[in-house]
């Protein structure tokens, strides 16, 4: 239930990407991955690997998302700018 | 074969078959599921046995042979075994009233032993006395203490030629209220006692060994009562040596009689086989000698005497004593002999006969016992034939309405339909179930959107200037790419629910699928071949005869600029369905948590608090109770709910009707914790194999980057359901789970609709952006995607409303997510699409054009923005199509393809083929082109409103405009 949780939270919060320029890499898609993955990877890790159970989630469990999800998606578009720059470079040089 | 030949040829074939169906309803019986006659299923796992280590196939085909035989032996009239899952049996009796008698009489495993009791019983020191009447001990209270015993007896002789408890054998309990997790018997495996135990329990669980060559036997049942029913079980046991001295296979001709001695009491008599007469002679020898060496002076012989057991599936079911003086040489087995002790007359012909039958070659453990009364069938039969009549009635309402002349001849292939699919439901035969009705009336809604499809596209047609005739053939034309994409997106879901569902789910899903192959006939083949031999006719020749009049409903809106703000919208209902979900927790079902639903009407009246003190006080201690009003299942009526299954539930129904009378026999669904937890783990499968097969059917129609939104606008679909059900607090059963898969079905239908018209205007649109495109897509077909949504809405509302408790389950699920799933189409699955594809580089360069020219992006392509604005496709040259929303050259802003086309749509060909188009529309030329000039046509006015001037979508009525020679199009 923890996962469906975290999950949940992270697709909300990305829903709110559209606000923001396209610098993602691989696009809205590429921040869809990262909410997800940072999420349950931030999740997994304050909860030392475990997932929380059915009767063990509440409102600290969607919390937790959050900061999993941000750092996902901060992940995503430094790694977009990353990529822009380096075609940049590339046809500078060419 | 021309059109008119091949309609008439459909027509006589759809009347033909129209004659056979009526046959067919006329004279067929139509084989009711268990959930509209009433009756009893029960579900049961295999277990290895030491005898039968492991569950192989030849196993479970022998206990499934046995189980026939029983049933039949017991006189239920069309009952149903089927193997299920990889080693479960599920048991269909119809109209079986007493559940536990049935489970008793087709389950229980029969595996009878006769044991030398005194030479067998062990003490508290693991040791036999069998100097002394029951070896000088006593039976043990409580199943805990006496597996606790039965641990420590590590070193017993003859362990290993023991028979039934050839191997060790593991109990679980809980270690503070010291009850058993997985009834009366031992599992094969630690692990297996750990899995009986439910996850919130596991904490608190203790897991017990005895070992191999010992047995915790239940003891003897008291007599049975005056009012012949029978006394329940004791919670007394026996730790025993397993060292049977006979068994079930040593006896022959087993029949139930009366002890002519013991007052009449039931009995079952039987023979001994050769072997066993001159096994039974050499106990009952020992066991009175014994008696007679162990005799004390003056203690009369009935009561020094030794006894003999006989243990059925680890229970004590008599210990006749052996008489040393009557009997000094043991019994002679040639006249047989008796079991006696706590029969009924029923319960002694039901072991009788089981006997006679054979014991099951493996342990089966009942994991899912359902009953429902007759009454309670026949009134979910009314309401959902009800819901089902509704439903299509209110379906071919809206037909009529919107579609006129169209939409009759819709509604009159909907009643086809019905009437085929009764007929094949009858033929085949297919078992009507409530899932499976539920099916039946939402494939109404699967038929009609099949027609909404094509009248849209012949609208359209008709709207851009089409006579009837060429608009009817185009619309067919046209729609049917869409129509088979959404239906075989819908079949595989159903196929998938088929082969991974449970057994409610399964008929749903055939009914669905079923649904849909013949709705692809009469929605598309028979309407198609009505409507083409009603071309020419009075009643299709007017646009209003058609409902294509012109739309009071402007369609053309930013649908791309508005996602935004849809997209922020449903990123906060699913924050807000999140935390429900967090907080609140999905309530899941007795189908997912295992647990028991009684539901009883009571002949006195009691509220809920004197309900629940009864049951809590016969053992159900977490019982939660609730009245219930439905006055054709009874009075008083109220429905009983709890983890606890066995024992405890019967204790509680016993308590109900000793304490306020229960009329008739109550309904009762009671799943074991595993079947619950194999339920949601297929669940979990199916939905995992649906949206992995669904994407790879997306990605080989369209291509893999549109396969990514929908599977994004899915989740969406499922995470927004769940949220509603956390928030409202409604029950998740099995009915929502399958409701879920259609959703992905339906919500698909939508999406492939929008992605379908995205996938035609590429081509047509060389020079536009790919949000451009979109826009110009979903005004193009948003009016369709909502009228089929409402059509399947209508169905799925007749089922909520009129359907009864469990089609109302069913239905909800479905109201939200035929909503989420159609808002998601347009506002989540096509905004990521178009994000998506607009950092391509050939959508990026035309963005950039279109700024550079205008310094924004028109939400519709305009003249302005340089470049053709709407031209014909090229034909596709042979071989495979390409990606579909991709120009054949990335590299290029227009294909050459494309660019030929154009060339030849704005008629420039003398003027040079070298231009590109884009720079021939910069030159303000005039629409039409120069042959259109030169014939002297005049060139079409401006389009009025908001509208830019692409030709399209506005609602004045157009001139007509010249047609491409080619395509046939307006240019």
């Amino acid at each position: 239930m923890g996962l469906l949780v975290w999950v949940m939270v992270a697709i909300a919060l990305w829903h709110f990407t559209v606000f923001l320029p396209d610098r993602w890499w691989a696009g809205i898609v590429g921040a869809f991955a990262g909410s997800v993955v940072g999420s349950v990877i931030f999740g997994l890790i304050i909860h030392t690997g475990t997932i929380p159970g059915q009767n063990d989630t509440d409102f600290l469990t969607a919390l937790e998302s959050v900061p999993g999800a941000v750092l996902g998606m901060a992940a995503v578009w430094f790694l977009g700018i990353r990529t822009e720059e380096r075609e940049r470079l590339h046809h500078g040089h060419a | 074969m021309s059109d008119r030949r091949r309609s008439l040829f459909i027509l006589l074939l759809v009347f033909g078959l129209i004659a056979v169906s009526a046959v067919v309803v006329a004279t067929k019986e139509t084989k009711l599921g268990l959930d509209l006659q009433g009756g009893v299923q029960l579900v049961y796992e295999g277990k290895p046995t030491p005898q039968q280590p492991t569950v192989d196939q030849q196993a479970l085909d022998r206990a499934l042979q046995i189980m026939r035989e029983r049933v039949d032996a017991f006189g239920v009239a069309e009952p149903e075994l089927a193997l299920i899952g990889g080693r479960q049996v599920e048991v269909n009796l119809p109209g079986v009233e007493d559940a536990d008698r049935a489970a008793d009489q087709v389950g229980s495993t029969a595996q009878l032993y006769f044991y030398d009791w005194e030479a067998n019983v062990l003490n508290e020191d693991c040791r036999t006395n069998d100097t002394e009447t029951d070896g000088g001990t006593q039976a043990i209270a409580g199943l805990r203490a006496a597996v606790e015993r039965a641990s420590k007896c590590t070193d017993v002789p003859e362990a290993d030629s023991s028979v039934v408890a050839a191997a060790p054998r593991f109990y679980a309990f809980n270690k503070i209220s010291k009850q058993p997790f997985q009834g009366a018997t031992g599992l094969e495996s630690r692990q297996a006692a750990l899995d009986a135990v439910p996850k919130e329990d596991r904490e608190n669980a203790e897991v017990l060994e005895v070992p191999k060559g010992v047995l915790v036997v239940r003891d003897e049942k008291a007599a049975a009562g005056k009012d012949g029913k029978e006394p329940p079980a004791p919670d007394r046991w026996w730790v025993l040596l397993d060292r049977p001295a006979l068994s079930g296979t040593d006896l022959k001709n087993p029949e139930q009689n009366f002890d002519q001695r013991g007052g009449g009491q039931p009995i079952v008599t039987f023979d001994f086989t050769d072997k066993g007469r001159k096994a039974f002679q050499s106990i009952t020898r020992k066991i009175a000698q014994r008696g007679a060496d162990n005799s004390l002076p003056g203690v009369p012989a009935d009561q020094g005497s030794q006894s003999f057991a006989i243990v059925l599936d680890d229970e004590l079911v008599s210990k006749p004593v052996i008489n040393y003086q009557e009997n000094p040489d043991g019994i002679d087995g040639s006249t047989g002999a008796q079991i006696s002790g706590g029969f009924t007359i029923q319960s002694a012909q039901d072991l009788a006969k089981i006997l006679q039958i054979g014991a099951l070659p493996i342990k089966l453990e009942l994991i899912s016992r359902s009953q429902v009364s007759a009454s309670l069938g026949a009134q979910a039969l009314d309401q959902g034939l009800i819901a089902g009549v509704v439903g299509l009635g209110i379906v071919a309402l809206f037909l009529i309405g919107y579609y006129r002349v169209l939409g009759l001849v819709a509604s009159l292939a909907l009643l086809i339909y019905a009437l085929y699919f009764y007929a094949l439901v009858k033929a085949v035969p297919v078992v009507l179930t409530l899932p499976g009705i539920a099916g039946l009336v939402l494939t109404l809604g699967v038929a009609a959107d099949a027609n909404i499809v094509i009248f849209e596209r012949v609208k359209e047609e008709v709207r851009a200037g089409r006579g009837v005739s060429t608009a009817i053939v185009n619309g067919y034309r046209k729609g049917l790419t869409a129509i088979i994409d959404a239906n075989v997106v819908t079949l595989l879901v159903a196929f998938i629910l088929f082969i991974l569902a449970t057994a409610g789910v399964k008929g749903f899903a055939f009914m669905l699928g079923l649904g849909v192959i013949v709705s692809l006939f009469t929605a598309v083949l028979a309407t198609q071949a009505i409507l083409f031999s009603l071309r020419g006719t009075r009643l299709i020749r007017g646009r209003a005869g058609l409902g294509s009049s012109e739309q009071r409903f402007n369609p053309r809106k930013n649908y791309m600029g508005a996602s935004k703000w849809f997209f922020s919208a449903s990123g906060l209902i699913m924050l807000i369905g999140a935390f429900a979900i967090a907080g609140n927790g999905l309530n899941f079902g007795i189908d997912f948590e295992g647990g028991t639903r009684i539901t009883a009407p009571l002949e006195q009246k009691a509220n809920v608090d004197q309900v629940r003190d009864v049951v809590r006080g016969a053992g159900l201690t977490d019982a939660e109770v609730q009245t219930i009003n439905n006055p054709e299942l009874g009075r008083n009526l109220v429905q009983i709910s709890s983890r606890e299954s066995g024992a405890p539930v019967r204790a509680a129904t016993d308590a109900l009707d000793n304490e306020f009378g229960v009329a008739g026999q109550p309904n009762e669904e009671s799943i074991g914790p595993t079947f619950g937890q194999s339920v949601g783990r297929s669940a979990l499968i199916a939905i995992i194999a649906s949206l992995t097969v669904i994407s790879v059917y997306i990605a080989l129609r369209f291509e893999w980057k549109v396969a990514v939104p929908v599977l994004i606008a899915l989740m969406h679909d499922i995470l927004i359901t769940g949220g509603v059900y956390a928030l409202t607090g409604r029950e998740v059963t099995t009915s929502t789970v399958a409701a879920l898969l259609t959703i992905l079905g339906f919500s698909l239908y939508d999406t492939i609709i929008v992605f379908d018209r995205v996938r035609e205007n590429i081509p047509r649109m060389p020079s536009a952006a790919f949000s451009q495109i979109v826009n110009r897509s979903m005004s193009e077909v948003v009016v369709r995607s909502l009228a089929t949504s409402f059509c399947t809405l209508l169905p799925v509302l007749s089922l909520y409303f009129l359907g009864g408790e469990t089609l109302q389950d069913f239905a909800f699920a479905l109201i939200v997510g035929t909503a989420s799933g159609t808002y998601s189409s347009i506002f989540i699955a096509a905004p990521v699409l178009t994000h998506w594809k607009e950092r391509e580089p050939v959508y990026a360069a035309r963005e950039r054009r279109i700024k550079e020219r205008l310094g924004y992006v028109p939400a519709y392509a305009t003249v302005e923005q340089g470049g053709p604005v709407d031209v014909a496709p090229a034909a596709p040259r042979g071989g495979r199509r390409g990606g579909v929303t991709t120009p054949q050259d990335p590299s290029q802003g227009v294909s050459r393809a494309e660019f030929d086309d154009m060339v030849a749509n704005l008629g420039i060909e003398e003027a040079g083929r070298r231009e590109p188009a884009a720079a021939a529309a910069r030159g303000n030329r005039p629409a039409g082109g120069r042959r259109a000039r030169a014939r002297g046509e005049a060139p079409p006015p401006p389009a009025t409103g908001p509208a830019p001037a692409d030709g399209e979508g506005s609602d004045a009525p157009k001139p007509k405009k010249p047609r491409n020679r080619k395509h046939g199009r307006p240019r």
